[in-house]
């Protein structure tokens, strides 16, 4: 099972679904991270943690401990 | 009854996802008929405003904290909520304006979504269309009022265009709104996952059905051709509209990337710094100028008798104290905003997440640790935007370690004892080293505090960090001028009343009881008498009684009750220390700069009745350690009271950080003596 907190820089992939159980996940939901969207990761911070995802028209920085519940296979 | 239901008012409020043009809409309608004000980088309390009366429309304004939903998750975004349902004073909004940023409208769409779903009146504002216009892309807006059941208007805030549309089709069914109170606002089934997923499935649709693609001659062909592949126009359509700006990916590899990133915070940080000293220098002398002068012209002119001391000294010396250091804070403000406005700031705070998640702060405590340089209580209350309440308490904890602006006096006193004349260069460097030295501690301490887990911060929470990263604008020097002001004017309001009280009450102390004393006044002139009674007014004060209770506590320290009467002083505001000083040791002397003759007076002041001097590089040291890490200011301690809801950490911050100033700074003064320095 893959998550956003794996992807690649500038790998684009579609959202499969979203782990409920964790305690981010109802906001990342309503941010706008829904199954079936599309992303893209587009820059990491210095530390290569956050991530920045690009998200309908937008760019998001999470932490990879939260990209985790969001699973794309 | 609500107070605005009764009058003609119409109250309107403003929401929006953060970042979606909703502070400069408010503006806009707003002008400079502010009311209440915001934190530049935190919208943090909610502000009210008339409409401007150019636009015809009698109607009360508020703006409130950015939201992504109606489920808030940080404090801001709770007040945001809040007082969307019931306004404490004015009730349930007539009308709710929603700023939706049509770059990215199935986001947006989401918070109209439900604010329409809990029975308001809503009207929609599409902002930044100029940027779906370089898509190719543009909005029918009428298509979607029909959809979305509520009325959306293209503005743009900046030239005003769009928002006479508006606000005329608010102006004819504004008698509808009124007489619309009968619904009262739910919260409907917000929480499921399943009705976030339909919401977005809907705007989805919605996006699709309203957003089309602006036909230039060259593209015609191609246009026609996906026409007749529809499933493909919908899909380019799609990627079309999610995409994002390509200029702010280019500059985010460099401002994010892993050795020029860093360089490029280190820089801009660095800028900041410097920019609130060396720029706010000047202005702050002038100003501290002016108000001396202020003072001594009016014991001229309404005579040295109590009632002139009282204005003088005590209201005046009082507003001096607030006024001096407005340029820090305006200076701090306009920095401030110019990396929010450009979009730097959510980078800055990604930066950093990293770091400060290991000391259990987040990447959020950014924004509020900047303030905290210019005043700790600006900065308590931008701690707000933190979701987690245990990274929020952590923050707030440390925020008066932080060097403000009201300690920069004391320390420019200190150096320029410790560095006179040709040095002054290394007192500079000194004091590059000071602010390091505290941020350094401050961190160390957040460190420590997180690892005694639950003794001093007992919440536990979810650690997140989910930011949006705008895109980069170059920034509009009128919003950023703006809210400068607004942050100016509630720095005062704020802080103002609480530091002018408390002067006063320190004027009485250091005044009374003897407040025309004896002096022998053979031989000197009439200005040499006034400092002499001035001196010997405080030296026979409640102040001095009390400094003399102390003299045990102040001894190890190498110091006196002189000294000790001053830090007592500071507990007003840090910078009193320094004026304190000024009438404690007997400044007589009228050549020369203040300074210079304090400092005079400073080297010849002896301990008692010794020859043994009071003022050593050792016991000044001693001092500056002591002002790094005493939390001596009592306003910072009434608002941390009211931004962490208990006395618990205001208390436990007294106490842990003037215990800290005094045992670092015996061990130090010990330590340097030991060394063999005087």
């Amino acid at each position: 099972m893959k998550t956003a907190a794996e992807l690649k820089s500038g790998e684009k992939v579609i959202i499969n679904n979203v782990n409920m159980q964790h305690p981010s996940a109802k906001r990342l939901l309503e941010v706008g991270f829904t199954p079936g969207q599309e992303i893209e990761l587009v820059n990491k911070s210095v530390f290569n943690d956050p991530i920045a995802i690009s998200l309908r028209g937008t760019v998001i920085a999470l932490r990879k401990s939260d990209a985790d519940c969001i699973i794309i296979s | 009854m609500t107070p605005n239901s009764s009058s003609g008012n119409l109250f309107i409020t403003l929401v929006g996802s953060p970042n979606s043009g909703k502070t400069t809409l408010f503006n806009y309608l707003s002008g400079k008929n502010y009311k209440t004000v915001n934190y530049p980088g935190a919208t943090v309390s909610s502000a009210l405003a008339n409409l401007q009366r150019k636009f015809n429309l009698k109607a009360l304004l508020m703006d409130s904290p950015g939201i992504i939903s109606l489920n808030p998750e940080s404090t801001d975004e709770k007040i945001a909520v809040n007082s969307l349902f019931n306004h404490p004073k004015l009730g349930k909004p007539d009308l709710v304006i929603i700023t939706v940023d049509t770059s990215q409208l199935s986001r947006h769409l989401y918070l109209v979504k439900q604010i329409v779903n809990a029975n308001f009146n809503v009207i929609v504002a599409l902002t930044m269309s100029d940027i779906l216009n370089q898509k190719g892309l543009d909005i029918d807006e009428d298509k979607l009022s029909k959809i979305i059941h509520c009325k959306a208007f293209k503005v743009d805030s900046r030239s005003g265009k769009g928002v006479e549309k508006l606000l005329n089709y608010v102006n004819n069914i504004k008698d509808k709104l009124k007489d619309n109170h009968l619904v009262s606002p739910k919260l409907s089934d917000l929480n499921t996952t399943e009705e976030v997923l339909r919401i977005y499935n809907e705007l989805e649709l919605v996006e699709e059905q309203t957003i089309f693609e602006l036909n230039e001659n060259k593209n015609i062909d191609l246009t026609e051709a996906n026409k007749q592949l529809n499933l493909i126009t919908n899909n380019t359509l799609k990627s079309k509209c999610n995409q994002i700006d390509a200029r702010t990916t280019k500059i985010d590899k460099i401002l994010l990337h892993k050795t020029w990133g860093l360089l490029f915070f280190f820089l801009i940080m660095s800028f900041t710094f410097t920019s609130i000293f060396w720029f706010a220098q000047p202005i702050m002398d002038f100003i501290s100028f002016i108000f001396q002068v202020l003072s001594t012209e009016t014991l001229i002119l309404v005579g040295n008798n109590w009632f002139g001391m009282f204005i003088a000294n005590g209201i005046i010396s009082g507003v001096g104290s607030v006024v001096v250091f407005i340029p820090q804070i305006l200076i701090l403000f306009l920095i401030l905003g110019f990396l929010e406005d450009s979009g730097y700031l959510a980078r800055g705070a990604m930066l950093i997440d990293r770091p400060l998640s290991k000391i259990g702060l987040n990447g959020k405590s950014f924004v509020p640790m900047l303030s905290g340089f210019a005043c700790a209580i600006p900065a308590m209350m931008a701690a707000r935007t933190i979701p987690n309440r245990r990274e929020r308490m952590l923050t707030i904890f440390i925020l008066p370690m932080l060097s403000c602006s009201a300690r920069l006096p004391v320390y420019t006193l200190l150096l320029a004892f410790l560095f006179p004349g040709d040095k002054a260069w290394i007192a500079g460097l000194v004091l590059a080293s000071i602010y390091l030295f505290s941020t350094v501690s401050s961190v160390l301490i957040a460190a420590i505090i997180n690892k005694l887990n639950n003794k001093i911060i007992k919440d536990e929470d979810n650690s997140s960090f989910i930011l949006e990263l705008p895109a980069y604008r170059k920034p509009k020097l009128k919003v950023v001028t703006i809210n400068m002001l607004h942050s100016g004017k509630l720095y005062i309001k704020k802080a103002g009343p609480i530091i002018l009280v408390l002067s006063i009450f320190i004027w009485f102390f250091t005044t009374f009881p003897n407040i025309d004393p004896q002096v022998n006044e053979n031989n000197i002139t009439q200005e040499q008498v006034d400092q002499l009674k001035n001196s010997e007014r405080l030296a026979t004060s409640y102040a001095a009684d009390l400094g003399k209770l102390i003299q045990p506590i102040m001894a190890p320290l190498g110091l006196d009750w002189r000294v000790g009467v001053s830090l007592i002083a500071a507990f007003a505001a840090r910078e009193v220390f320094v004026s304190s000083m000024v009438l404690i040791f007997k400044v007589t002397d009228s050549h020369g700069s203040l300074i210079d003759s304090m400092i005079g007076a400073m080297r010849n002041a002896k301990i008692g009745n010794t020859e043994q001097k009071l003022f050593t590089p050792s016991s000044i040291i001693g001092i500056i350690i002591f002002f790094m890490f005493a939390l001596q200011c009592l306003a910072t301690v009434a608002v941390s009271r009211k931004e962490t809801g208990s006395w618990r950490i205001p208390i436990l911050q007294l106490l842990i950080f003037s215990t800290l100033a005094y045992v670092l700074s015996f061990i130090t003064v010990s330590g340097l003596r030991f060394l063999g320095m005087s």
